[in-house]
């Protein structure tokens, strides 16, 4: 067995021991996944697991290495950008993907991916006919 | 600042761009000359590819301690870098088609699913599923 695969084994019994917990965070993550262009906060999402919001936060924090509101912005933006490059103009784009007002998606949008949505769907377009 | 560019070292590039190309499907982004026979040569993903790329280094043939540690990662079968996937289980078995061989076959670690596979340029690549 190689040395990976004995290091595998060992991080599989010291942090992935507990399928109980894996499974609940698993479908948690499937669930903002499924739902990101709703209303979702840890309410919500503790609703559908049974489990306290502070309890929920600590297990996807420790299994996925971000809370579940950095999970979900980093969706809707990764949606956001399929949406803008297909054509989608950015005022439908913003409530498509949940957000509540054209300022807060075009800053945090501007923010996280460098450039204003408008820009970035500029710019899909000329490399588009580019190509 | 930005991270765009991740270089992996091979041991032969023309070698590395078939592969890479043929059997990964990655796109060629940009090759050229830097002189005695070496290339400037970076791949994108054709699902992203304003996305950072990938530099094929030919570093391990022009400097003895890269060769070094590809050699030790190699032998220990520790992946040298990963790649992310929608579903590690279908290019498991897009790839064995392709006679690319793996170290690791598709194996569940908590919240992701891994696979292993050697490059054949001098290392092992990891592909990567969130679940």
């Amino acid at each position: 067995m190689s040395d990976y695969r004995k290091k595998l084994d060992a991080v599989r019994n010291i942090v992935y021991s507990n399928d109980t917990q894996i499974s609940s965070v698993i479908r948690i993550k499937n669930y903002i996944e499924n739902h990101f262009e709703t209303d979702l906060n840890l309410d919500v999402l503790s609703q559908t697991e049974l489990i306290s919001k502070y309890h929920l936060l600590r297990l996807f924090k420790k299994y996925y290495g971000q809370t579940p509101r950095q999970y979900l912005i980093d969706k809707r933006l990764e949606k956001s950008k399929n949406l803008l490059t297909n054509g989608i103009s950015v005022t439908e784009t913003c409530y498509a993907v949940g957000f509540e007002s054209i300022g807060s998606f075009s800053s945090l949008f501007k923010r996280k991916i460098g450039k204003s949505p408008l820009q970035f769907q500029k710019e899909q377009f000329s490399r588009n006919k580019l190509d | 600042m930005k991270v765009t560019l991740i270089s992996i070292p091979v041991r032969d590039q023309e070698k590395a761009l078939k592969f890479y190309t043929e059997k990964l499907g990655f796109l060629k982004k940009k090759d050229s000359p830097l002189g005695g026979g070496n290339r400037w040569l970076t791949l994108v993903s054709p699902e992203w590819q304003d996305g950072p790329e990938l530099l094929l280094e030919p570093a391990p043939n022009h400097f003895e301690p890269c060769k070094v540690f590809q050699d030790a990662l190699m032998e220990a079968g520790y992946p040298y870098t990963q790649f992310d996937t929608d579903d590690v289980q279908k290019d498991y078995d897009r790839l064995v088609e392709l006679d690319v061989e793996f170290s690791v076959k598709p194996t569940e670690m908590g919240t992701v699913k891994i696979a292993v596979f050697n490059d054949t340029c001098g290392n092992n690549i990891q592909l990567v599923e969130t679940l």
